[in-house]
């Protein structure tokens, strides 16, 4: 049961909150018997020390990760509630391993990011963020649906503490507005899960909320969802309806966005980071994991209304980004930009498109959470984040001001960092699907090159006009680690995105199979990819120099 | 003519209360007159503890008695004319209430003393009014019913008024005898109007002759069912509650928000399902529209208000709206799924008001939403324990309070299913739409006791031994109860509840 190499999934999962148990276990035997408290410095320190070891288990995870099987890999079954067949279901595979890896990879950063920010409450802002840790990894993991909504809601309470207690002036507001907009989404979802679970039972004749059939039973994934001639409330469309609203929500897809920018400019540094980075994948992933294969004639019917938010939020979050005097703000509206291309790229739904959507959401991750990361830091400094606070701050920190730059065309998507690549296949996808949607995606791109730079003129470059910025001491050796491990993903996706695409190409092929299998005509809307008819030859078809040799020649033999 | 043929040991828990009931103002009169016997005085808070501790020992070994009937065949007690009925239904009620009550009794003694109103004739009604309530939950006759409903009420009355120099106190409990006595005139008259119809008062052979088309019968079993829904507080009846909530002792508001409820509710599940087996469309139609006014007015009062007892209040009408789903479905996974969310609301319910009533001091209440602003730094066991009642009474997975939500939403589809009409679907939509209502209210308190700094001025005070116990155990249980629903190993007897709760709706 403890054992690391069999349970690989749980120890990912529960490694953070079992961390939690042992601080506050030893937190009560000092209190009770040695009338002494744990000082806030070893809370941290134990805190740092169980996140490096999540992030070591995710990439473990990685490492034994079998690239070329595209179905669940390092499985853990157990019966949980089984008469309402609730079992405890944990798998991951190529859609899931990197989202994985870049939860793990992202505690730690911003543990670390925001050690001497966050100086009040240190013990329950450790208590909150481990278990935060957990929630997010059990969502991405489990397979069981029940087990995935539990961990979904669950970790919007962390969250929710988080804002509310180390936030700016407009928490409250913002801690409350966040959750409850996530809240109507997922409980309707609760609904149209039902529905879906007793379809299920209906044709298979016995409760069963696994996603994926587990040890050749049947899932959820093999249920017949009627397209018409059922009660409404059965249909594809409106069970898609209220599984969208509840992912577009988290996503968020614009016009459900508002949440964002309120909770994104209270929310303190870690935060934003983990919202960024982490949440609002959660929406994404819940898109490509569960409402697309389940609902894909549905997915098919309703792509042009999602091409079209997709593109809307493109255009609006970049437009209302150029605009921002804040710098935290602007960075939320571009997460609300960026995230139209990971739609857009989904809903191309050919392999370029997914993969590129995948991609993006762990580039989204990374870039974003640096940005706000680096925006932390120089607010530490000076306590305010308006741009034209700043101005040639290029001068006074040349360190900060480097790395700054690095995140700024990552986010950009220059080529060569992680950005582009992750930009690049998705338009590509989506030009497949539909050229007028790929045509007004690239605007897009320019666009973002406009606001990121345009801030970072503004901030880095010309005279030091303010005399608070004259003394500002660059950054320290903790923050230079951050910021170094910040970027060395950026540089490596964009440099060598095979080691993480490969992974994800039978995972992908296998999902198209899926919908495919499930009904939907996906070559006719994506530009003629079909997965069951070319899945030997397509590797060829792709863009064959993003991926190393030795998997193009393994996929022409 | 022969002698009845009585069953004592199947009533041996009401029983056990009623002898409590009995003995309690004894022992209060003893310990008055220790002084003569003893060289010191008993202080009053000593006095108090031993009331307090006495109470629970009866209410405890009811509970044991009830857990020891778990599972055993259904008995009535009188073969002749069955008008108490022990099922597994009954069983498991009596123990919600016993264990509701229980932990009630436990936390009362400091919390009346901390009031000055230490007076032992509150154990005897409490004991008295728990013994009406399981009458009421075991009653299968129309008169037993009213009898328990009475015996239950008018204590309960008494124990509203219990601050007898607080205005708001006397208020509260002339509104609630006012409105109780009145809903109690309107349940009898249904009552005659029945029994004129039918000319029986057992609800099973009143199911047997039910004739839809009979006005009288009709207009009766409609005045039955207001009856009822003025004392579990439904909409449009449910004026009283906030106000009666409110004035009434903290510890008291507790009792009357969740074991009243049970004891209420299970009378509306036994007239429902005994009598009016074959529900026609008009009751239907009138218990769908009332569900969903009582979820979506108590949903949408509670959010305006700043008093956490009436924010309580409203949330227990809220509470009671998605409890008349379960009856809608009216299946036994609809039933089943009552009874679990009935014990799941208890734990939750009697934590919270628990909370408030620990924060009482000095003979003040401090129940204003406000009065709990950093809560999170002067006492962190009350904020934790009262987060946790909050999380679940919204419904956030990983608590009794969405295990509940849960059970019940999925009866509605299950049902839905089953008859291929809309309209349960719809009732599951407005219910999850007013869970999420519901957040706003709930997030507000765990929101101020963590997010905002205390006001300047409050002593932090200890809480007793056992209060704290009652707390502690009321949060483990809201655990415990939503990750493992079906095994939750409750005092030394391994109850399987859920599975409990499914075998005990199957009987009649």
């Amino acid at each position: 049961m403890f054992d690391i190499q069999e349970n690989l999934l749980s120890w990912v999962i529960f490694l953070p909150i079992a961390g939690i148990g042992i601080l506050l276990a030893l937190e009560a035997v000092g209190r009770i018997f040695m009338s002494r408290r744990l000082s806030d410095r070893s809370w941290r320190a134990a805190g740092m020390g169980f996140a490096l070891g999540n992030f070591g288990l995710s990439l473990l995870v990685w490492q034994r990760f079998d690239p070329t099987d595209g179905g669940l890999q390092l499985v853990e079954h157990s019966a949980w509630l089984p008469d309402l067949g609730i079992q405890y279901y944990v798998g991951v595979d190529g859609i899931s391993l990197f989202l994985v890896v870049m939860t793990g990879f992202l505690l730690p950063i911003t543990l670390l990011a925001s050690w001497t920010d966050i100086a009040s409450r240190v013990k329950q802002y450790v208590f909150f963020m481990l278990c935060l840790q957990t929630g997010m990894m059990g969502a991405f993991l489990s397979m069981n649906l029940f087990l995935f909504y539990l961990f979904w809601e669950l970790m919007l309470i962390p969250m929710y503490f988080i804002i509310g207690i180390w936030g700016g002036p407009r928490k409250l507001y913002a801690t409350l507005k966040f959750f409850i907009y996530t809240m109507v989404g997922s409980l309707l979802m609760l609904v149209g899960l039902l529905v879906v679970y007793y379809l299920n039972a209906q044709q298979f004749g016995f409760l069963n909320f696994d996603y994926i059939g587990h040890g050749g039973a049947s899932g959820i994934i093999d249920t017949v969802i009627p397209t018409a001639g059922a009660p409404w409330w059965q249909t594809q469309f409106w069970l898609f309806l209220v599984f969208g609203l509840a992912f577009a929500v988290k996503v968020p897809m614009f016009p459900f966005h508002t949440w964002l920018p309120d909770a994104h400019v209270e929310a303190p540094t870690p935060g934003s980071a983990i919202l960024a980075g982490v949440l609002l994948k959660l929406g994404t992933y819940g898109f490509i994991r569960f409402a697309m294969p389940l609902f894909p004639e549905a997915a098919v019917e309703l792509s042009g209304l999602v091409f079209a938010l997709g593109v809307t939020g493109i255009i609006y979050g970049a437009l209302v980004a150029m605009i921002q005097q804040d710098i935290k703000k602007l960075v939320a509206y571009s997460s609300v930009s960026h995230l139209g291309f990971v739609m857009i790229g989904l809903f191309a739904m050919n392999l370029q498109g997914l993969e590129g959507a995948i991609l993006q959401m762990v580039n989204h991750g990374v870039s974003t959470g640096a940005l706000f990361i680096l925006v932390g830091m120089i607010y530490e400094r000076r306590h305010v984040r308006e741009i034209s606070e700043f101005g040639g701050l290029a001068k006074v920190m040349p360190v900060f001001a480097t790395f700054f730059l690095i995140a700024t065309l990552s986010s950009i998507g220059l080529p060569m960092l992680n950005g582009f690549v992750g930009e690049f296949l998705i338009l590509l996808g989506t030009f497949a699907a539909a050229p007028w949607v790929a045509v007004l995606a690239t605007t897009g791109v320019i666009l973002s090159a406009i606001y990121m730079l345009w801030m970072y003129r503004r901030v880095f470059f010309g005279p030091v006009t303010n005399n608070a910025n004259r003394g500002l001491l660059d950054l320290d050796t903790r923050e230079r680690i951050v910021a170094v491990a910040l970027t060395l993903p950026m540089f490596w996706i964009g440099i060598y995105p095979a080691s993480f695409l490969r992974p994800m190409d039978a995972a992908v092929s296998e999902l198209m199979r899926t919908m495919e299998q499930r009904g939907a005509n996906i070559a006719a809307h994506n530009g003629g990819q079909s997965a069951l008819a070319s899945l030997p030859a397509e590797t060829s078809e792709r863009v064959s120099w993003l991926r190393d040799k030795d998997h193009a020649s393994e996929a022409a033999e | 003519m022969k002698a009845p043929d009585l069953d004592l040991a199947a009533i041996a828990p009401l029983c056990a209360v009623a002898l409590g009931a009995v003995l309690i103002p004894l022992l209060d009169v003893l310990l008055g007159r220790t002084k003569t016997f003893l060289s010191r005085p008993v202080t009053e808070a000593w006095a108090g503890t031993v009331m307090s501790l006495a109470t629970t020992g009866v209410l405890l070994v009811a509970l044991v008695m009830c857990f020891d009937a778990a599972g055993s065949a259904p008995r009535v007690f009188n073969r002749d004319h069955p008008m108490i009925l022990m099922d597994g239904m009954t069983n498991f009620l009596n123990i919600v209430i016993l264990i509701g009550s229980l932990l009630t009794a436990l936390a009362s003694g400091k919390f009346l003393a901390d009031l000055s109103i230490n007076r032992g004739e509150y154990y005897a009604l409490l004991l008295a009014a728990v013994l009406g309530m399981m009458l009421l939950v075991a009653a299968t006759d129309l008169m037993m019913l009213f009898v328990g409903l009475e015996l239950m009420s008018i204590p309960v009355y008494a124990m509203a008024g219990f601050r007898r120099d607080s205005l708001r106190s006397n208020e509260s409990a002339l509104k609630y005898f006012l409105v109780g006595s009145f809903a109690s005139a309107i349940l009898l008259y249904g009552i005659a109007l029945i029994y004129g119809a039918t000319g029986t008062l057992s609800l099973r052979e009143i199911g047997a002759r039910f004739d839809v088309d009979d006005p009288v019968l009709l207009i009766g079993s409609g005045l039955l069912l207001v009856g009822l829904a003025f004392k579990i507080a439904t909409v449009p009846f449910h004026q009283w509650a906030p106000d009666v909530y409110e004035g009434a002792p903290t510890t008291v508001s507790g009792l009357m928000a969740t074991t009243v409820k049970v004891a209420a509710f299970a009378a509306l599940i036994r007239v429902f399902r005994m009598a009016f087996g074959s529900i026609d469309e008009l009751l239907y139609a009138a218990l769908w529209v009332m569900a969903v006014l009582t979820m979506t007015v108590g949903n949408l009062m509670a959010i305006i208000q700043q008093n956490t007892k009436r924010m309580l209040a409203y949330s227990s009408v809220a509470h009671t709206g998605y409890l008349l789903v379960g009856i809608l479905v009216g299946t036994q996974v609809g039933i089943s799924a009552v009874l679990f969310y009935l014990l799941a609301y208890t734990f939750m319910t009697l934590g919270a008001f628990g909370v408030v009533a620990v924060l009482a001091q000095a003979g003040q209440e401090r129940e204003r939403i406000e009065d709990l602003a950093g809560l999170a730094n002067s006492r962190m066991f009350l904020a934790v324990v009262m987060t946790i009642c909050m999380v679940s009474l919204a419904g956030i997975p990983g608590t009794a309070g969405f295990m509940g939500k849960f059970y019940i939403f999925r009866a509605a589809v299950e049902q839905a299913f089953a008859t291929g009409s809309s309209s349960l679907i719809w009732l599951a939509v407005i219910g999850v739409l007013n869970s999420a209502v519901s957040l706003v209210y709930y997030l507000r308190v765990p929101m101020v006791m963590f997010m905002r700094e205390p006001e300047p001025g409050q002593e932090p005070d200890r809480s007793g031994t056992f209060e704290g116990l009652v707390l502690a155990v009321c949060a483990v249980a809201v655990i415990l109860l939503g990750i493992w629903p079906e095994d939750l190993n409750l005092i030394l007897t391994r109850v399987d509840v859920l599975h409990w709760a499914s075998v005990a709706s199957a009987a009649p």
